[in-house]
């Protein structure tokens, strides 16, 4: 066995709301190896969103550890975790989270800038990345001229704008018609297959989860099922 | 490091400058305060900087050392000038008769209206024992005329300043042409060349007895005393001496030893002129320094509104991988240009202001300024707005960049 990208052991989150404690994750194991492509689920309130931010190391756990390609994250300054982050995994959201004042190009740029690459590499691998998802010729468009799905996908080039080893995306079809939804999901499923890239995708749409090999199912948070034959179980449901 | 360092100060400039052009006439609105402040600080200070450098030149044109005695207290000026106070002829002979002192230049002056033709209008006169004065002129301070003659002694002859000729008067005044002070007929038989201010340029001059015949003034009086001493003598010890004859003089006389009068050299000359001017711009400064700080303070705020409405970009920046260092750089960014954008305003501004003034200035006799807008000034200006902006800047700056990502990211979900 490869060993794990990401490794949540005994990861506990606690909320304190008022004087009541709200336990969103309650003891998570999880591995995340590479070359993989995992699905997590589960109903509203079940914690998944929280499990995500603590996988793509948004937040720290309350209690537990965090392996980022063994390195337990707990040891890291703030800085040095958003260099790793930055480096390492790629993000792509429900809601886009473009830069609004920054063409597509600038913004599959920005995670470049803040690893430092120099700017000729940056434009060069910018402009490659943005042809790969077929908007070679919309590169100096500002986000507000671009359609939903156009954003999606700028949103993905810029998530693998690092060549980062993991990109973790968070309803990425969320806000999208159906069949945008499936070209979006095509394009993650192309880069997972040809670069081998490892995608962790949060979706409540089964018809997203058919597309990994694990399923990762939450509830209450806690993990409840953990398939590595996804297709299968969707099945057999 | 170093290149790559440069260059991503440079990315992050260019993001703040991409925020701030899509940013809403409110925050625009707050530059404003850092406008008056450096308008403020660019015109007065160069006006005020144009006034020393024309007393330094004035007072360098006197040449050697000179010692000035003026009657009533040179720390109370206004008073000085106003009371009228006048040196006896005791006191002049007093003068005179000190030991090291070479030449003994008595003069006075006032303002009066000179009728030429049709036309009366009001003139600085200025008058001087010539027969003295004239050598003193002509070697050490450089006048001489563009045509004419210099006066004689005890005749009704006047030279007047090279403004007068042609723009006083409707008709040009020449050589040979006669005008009418208080009653008196007097002939101009000299023109100067340009002394070099304003202010000189638009007087007339005369003989000191001339000028007591037709204002009244009492014969041998003078309203100052311009003393030259011996060559190789200690101007500051012939001043003390000056003082301490003076001081006797009038002792006698009036029984008083209240010191009424001031003795300077034309070193403490400056050196007064200096420090009230010091005093004027130290004030000027406090004043622009309190707008800036209101601007600054409006800086801050808008800052502040503008990091609460951005949380959400902090939060996306920070989840691809951007340092504490980059949000704080791009918010600092921010706030800097919004400061320079106020600072470049103001500098022209302030040039315009300073520059309208000396424009006057040049038209209307009796008014003289130049203003000094030196490249340093304008520098110091654009910077230290540029300052101002990233330091108002600094305490938003620093919390947007302190912004947990997950918590920036959650924020208006």
């Amino acid at each position: 066995m490869p060993e794990p990208i990401i490794k949540l052991e005994d990861v506990w989150k606690t909320y304190l709301l008022g004087k009541v404690e709200l336990h969103a994750l309650k003891g998570i194991n999880l591995d995340i190896n590479p070359g993989s492509f995992v699905t997590i689920m589960g109903p509203s309130g079940s914690g998944k969103s929280t499990l995500l931010n603590i996988v793509g190391v948004l937040d720290s756990p309350t209690k537990g550890r965090i392996l980022l390609e063994g390195i337990d994250i707990a040891t890291l300054s703030e800085d040095d975790l958003s260099q790793l982050r930055g480096k390492t995994i790629g993000f792509i959201f429900q809601e886009f989270n473009l830069l609004p004042n920054l063409s597509a190009l600038e913004n599959v740029m920005l995670p470049m800038v803040f690893q430092e690459t120099p700017l000729e590499k940056r434009i060069a691998r910018a402009k490659e990345i943005l042809t790969a998802v077929d908007l070679g010729n919309r590169i100096y468009h500002q986000p507000t001229e671009l359609s939903g799905g156009e954003r999606q996908r700028v949103a993905i080039a810029r998530a693998f704008a690092n060549d980062p080893k993991v990109v973790i995306a968070d309803e990425p079809t969320g806000n999208l018609d159906s069949s945008t939804g499936k070209k979006i999901m095509e394009i993650l499923t192309e880069f997972h297959r040809r670069k081998g890239k490892t995608i962790i995708v949060v979706t409540h749409d089964p018809n997203i989860a058919s597309y990994s090999q694990e399923l990762v199912y939450i509830k209450d948070g806690q993990i409840v099922s953990n398939h590595k034959q996804a297709e299968k179980v969707l099945w057999q449901r | 490091m170093g290149s790559n360092f440069m260059d991503n100060l440079k990315e992050y400039f260019h993001i703040a400058w991409r925020n701030l052009k899509t940013r809403s006439l409110r925050s625009w609105l707050t530059i404003f305060g850092i406008v008056i402040g450096v308008f403020l600080i660019i015109s007065l200070l160069s006006l005020s900087e144009g006034i020393k450098a024309t007393i330094t030149k004035q007072l360098r044109a006197l040449g050697g050392e000179m010692v000035f005695v003026m009657p009533g207290d040179i720390s109370n000026p206004i008073a000085m000038f106003m009371s009228g106070a006048k040196l006896e002829r005791e006191d002049i002979d007093a003068i005179k008769n000190t030991k090291g002192v070479e030449t003994v230049l008595t003069m006075s002056y006032q303002a009066a209206v000179v009728r030429y033709g049709d036309e009366g209008k009001a003139v600085f006169l200025q008058a001087m024992s010539w027969k003295e004065s004239i050598e003193i002129l002509e070697n050490f301070q450089g006048w001489s005329l563009k045509e004419g003659r210099w006066p004689v002694s005890g005749k009704r002859e006047i030279i007047i300043g090279k403004q007068i000729e042609n723009d006083l008067f409707d008709k040009p005044v020449r050589v040979n042409s006669e005008v009418t002070i208080k009653g008196r007929k007097l002939t101009v038989v000299g023109i100067l060349n340009s002394l070099g201010s304003k202010q000189d340029d638009t007087a007339i001059y005369l003989d000191l007895s001339i000028y007591q015949d037709i204002t009244g003034e009492k014969k041998g009086t003078a309203q100052m005393v311009m003393v030259k001493i011996k060559e190789g003598g200690d101007v500051n010890g012939v001043a003390e001496d000056i003082k301490e004859n003076l001081q006797k003089t009038r002792k006698r006389r009036s029984g008083t030893d209240a010191e009424d009068f001031s003795v300077i050299t034309s070193e403490k000359m400056g050196d007064i002129a200096g420090s009230i001017l010091a005093v004027i711009q130290l004030a000027i400064f406090a004043f622009a320094s309190i707008a800036i700080i209101v601007g600054g303070i409006g800086i801050t705020n808008t800052m502040f509104t503008s990091v609460r409405e951005r949380t959400k970009e902090i939060g996306i920046m920070k989840a691809i991988g951007a340092k504490n260092s980059a949000v704080l750089m791009i918010f600092l960014f921010e706030a800097g240009i919004i400061g320079l954008a106020g600072g470049i305003g103001g500098t022209v501004l302030g040039t315009f202001l300073a520059k309208a003034i000396e424009l006057y200035g040049q038209v209307h006799p009796l008014f003289y300024f130049s203003a000094s807008v030196t490249p340093n000034l304008i520098i110091f200006g654009l910077v230290f707005s540029f300052l101002v902006g990233c330091l108002s800047g600094l305490l938003p700056a620093r919390r947007a960049s302190r912004l947990k990502p997950v918590e920036a990211l959650r924020r208006y979900e």
